[in-house]
């Protein structure tokens, strides 16, 4: 009888799942109709009047949900974004994979997020794709497609746009921290790659970075395996999978360690890279103070990528970090905005319909004094890089409008926009 | 008499009736909240297919009172391989027959290793975790880009449909009923894992027994393999990583005593898939941050284990 129930009951079951599939409510693909109406818009150049009554909800992708720069980047979303607009922001857990992507998206549709902006990159491409056919405007915050994938992409009508640091502006980013160590006159170098084993591209970028500008104060006949320009050197850690150490001219890069394996053997290899003898200066694609502060040598210079948390000003405070290019919370202010505004129909176009691709770049620290003048700003949820009232000047902006605000991304210029 | 029947008949469908309340419960909070239910149906199958049929097939290992730690790691593995197969033939049903073939393999490598050095299966899957975990970076370093390996998403989208995934978890699920149900081997199975001296005894092989629930195991996990490359068809590293721990979870949640046995029911794991699903898009209509949720979800997950073992609990067999 026990049998009997249980097939009759799951076979109930599966047929009352599959039955509640039919609706098609939200799932249709965007038609040429909704798409040409986005053209029309675009080409207009005409900003809706924006009806705000209404509490949007909006989904947000992380990969990350621990690190002081996703911590940061939530509390202004969380406590001051949604304090000050009508919207409701719905986070996801942790993902680990492009399934997670996906079911975290299937998740948000379901709650009818209206919108919802990934920090989340396993797959963009089939993010993407997931929030067309669903009808759901899609954003890319702190990061950039490719732009293979841009040229795809940009002009779907659900594809809200791009706001995050290009990789030019990752190579940049590291090319300008080695040189500010190397006009220092600082020779011995050693670099933590973070993700270049897996081939994450912006660590690879700032990597290049670094080795370029290494190779051009290595002298004449410097290379780096060879390589002497940005593209070979970029070339040449995509094909390693790793930076070599080695003598670049007259510089000597001593050290390397990648990866973020987090074991004993890798936290191993990342103490005996911070003792080498002579080493003057490690340089980290991501956070370097956590993995070496305390293991480095008296003396050794630790540079990092990161965002701008306590933790951060306590390392430089205490001689651990002595440069940091730190992404400011307020930073994803403008993708909001441009998520937001999709959402209640006035997403923001170029003038041939396309959507957002939009670089900012970082706030650079050398000093404790320095780090705490920018922290004080960036962790206030009174009063934030970017407030209401600046982000507000995008609610009705054009394309170029907004690009020019953004573009205007470093300390003193936001600052002076006040 | 009668009443204990009765009182036992309604734990016994304790998790079945967990089920049907966090149904209810989504349908409730779904119409009063503004939530398309429509596509959340569509969701929750998309969500839990994958850890039912696994779940499924691992349901034969459990009922020998055994235990399979690499189940998520061997889908990652099975995956993986399925996908470096697809991009070199371009063929689905090559897919498919690798990620089957892959992972009935393991599972069989896992029993004949545990016979071999006649250890508990348990601790062969322990080892066979690392194996398989460092397999998994060894296959995306030499096949993949360096950090995936991607088949076509257009060449599975095809198949990435409700009903196909359904299909597919129909067709393993009734296969798994069939044997475990109505075949000579289920009840060994429960034999085997109520009183493994009686069965010995009683002239049940441990070893074919053991062969037995770990090719069904790896049936399941292949299948859940592909269903993995229809649905994210992007494949990294932590492809399926929550896996084994959902499937473990979701046995439990359905019902299925740990102890394996003849209390051992087949429907458990598509019972407590299902759930917890349901519980976790509950909990994100309440907005609770992942934090509060997981304690939350923790709580409902022990009222409902608690009350779906309350009769079993002190009429236990001594083993």
């Amino acid at each position: 009888m026990k049998k009997v129930w249980a097939i009759i009951l799951s076979t109930a079951m599966t047929i009352s799942l599959l039955a509640g599939c039919g609706s098609k409510e939200n799932s249709e693909p965007a038609d040429a109709g909704s798409q040409q109406e986005t053209q029309e818009q675009a080409e207009s150049n005409e900003v809706a009047e924006l009806d705000m009554s209404q509490k949007v909800k909006m989904g947000v992708l992380v990969s990350d949900a621990t690190t002081a720069e996703a911590l940061a980047f939530r509390s202004y979303y969380t406590e001051y974004i949604q304090n000050q607009y009508n919207v409701e922001l719905v986070y996801s857990d942790e993902l680990t994979d492009a399934a997670g992507e996906t079911s975290a998206i299937d998740t948000f549709i379901t709650n009818n997020c209206k919108a919802i902006i990934s920090f989340s990159s396993f797959d963009r491409a089939a993010q993407l794709e997931q929030c067309e056919d669903a009808g759901v405007y899609y954003a890319v915050a702190t990061g950039t497609l490719t732009a293979e994938e841009y040229e795809t992409y940009k002009g779907y009508e659900h594809y809200v746009g791009a706001i995050g640091p290009s990789l030019d502006i990752e190579f940049e980013t590291g090319y300008q921290m080695a040189k500010y160590y190397l006009d220092q006159g600082k020779t011995n170098f050693a670099i933590f790659g973070g993700a270049i084993p897996y081939y994450t591209e912006m660590h690879i970028y700032r990597a290049a970075g670094m080795l370029t500008a290494m190779v051009e104060a290595g002298g004449e006949g410097a290379s780096y395996k060879g390589a002497t320009d940005k593209d070979a050197i970029i070339g040449q850690i995509f094909a390693d999978g790793a930076v070599e150490t080695g003598a670049i001219g007259s510089i000597n890069l001593a050290g390397y360690v990648g990866g973020y394996d987090m074991d004993d053997a890798w936290f191993g290899k990342c103490a005996q890279m911070a003792q080498t003898p002579d080493l003057e200066v490690i340089l980290a694609v991501g956070n370097g103070s956590d993995f070496f502060g305390t293991a480095a040598g008296e003396g050794v210079k630790i540079a990092s990528v990161d965002a701008y948390a306590s933790s951060y000003g306590e390392a430089m405070e205490a001689g651990m970090l002595d440069y940091l290019a730190g992404k400011f919370s307020a930073s994803i202010g403008p993708v909001f905005i441009a998520s937001y505004r999709a959402a209640l129909g006035s997403p923001v176009r170029d003038g041939e319909g396309n959507a957002l691709a939009l670089s900012q770049g970082y706030w650079v620290a050398t000093s404790a004094e320095e780090f705490n003048t920018y922290f004080a700003v960036d962790s206030s949820v009174e009063a934030p890089a970017y407030t209401k009232e600046m982000l507000d000047t995008l609610l009705t902006a054009d394309y170029e409008a907004f690009e020019k605000f953004v573009s205007q991304y470093s300390f003193e210029e936001i600052q002076a926009m006040k | 008499m009668k009443s204990y029947q009765i009182k036992k008949s309604l734990m016994n469908l304790t998790p079945l009736f967990g089920l049907a309340a966090l149904f209810a419960l989504f349908l409730l909070i779904g119409s009063s909240q503004d939530i398309n239910i429509g596509y959340g149906l569509k969701s929750i199958i998309n969500q839990s297919v994958v850890v039912a049929v696994v779940a499924t097939g691992a349901i034969f290992i459990y009922t020998l009172g055994s235990f399979d730690i690499s189940l998520g790691a061997s889908v990652a593995v099975s995956a993986l391989i399925g996908g470096i197969v697809y991009n070199r033939t371009e063929s689905i049903l090559a897919m498919l027959l690798v990620c089957i073939g892959i992972a009935v393999f393991i599972g069989l490598f896992n029993s004949v290793l545990a016979s071999v050095f006649n250890l508990p299966v348990f601790v062969t899957t322990i080892a066979m975790l690392s194996v398989l975990n460092a397999l998994v970076l060894v296959l995306i370093k030499v096949n993949g880009t360096g950090s995936e390996i991607a088949v076509p998403a257009a060449a599975v989208r095809p198949l990435n449909n409700t009903p196909f995934k359904i299909m597919v978890l129909a067709v393993f699920f009734f296969l798994s009923l069939f044997i475990f149900s109505f075949t000579g081997v289920g009840r060994m199975q429960k034999f085997q894992g109520g009183n493994p001296i009686c069965a010995k005894l009683s002239g049940i092989s441990e070893k074919k027994m053991a062969v037995i629930a770990f090719a069904m195991s790896g049936i399941g996990v292949g299948l859940g393999a592909f269903l993995s490359i229809i649905y994210a068809p992007t494949l990294t590293r932590n492809t399926a990583s929550s896996v084994g721990m959902d499937v473990i979870i979701a046995i439990v949640f359905g019902g299925m005593p740990v102890s394996g046995g003849a209390r051992s029911r087949i429907y458990a794991a598509v019972i407590g898939a299902f759930s917890m699903t349901l519980l976790s898009q509950i909990m994100v209509m309440f907005n609770l941050n992942s934090g509060i949720g997981q304690m939350v979800k923790a709580a409902i997950f022990i009222l409902v284990v608690f009350l779906a073992t309350s009769d079993q609990r002190s009429r236990m067999l001594p083993r």
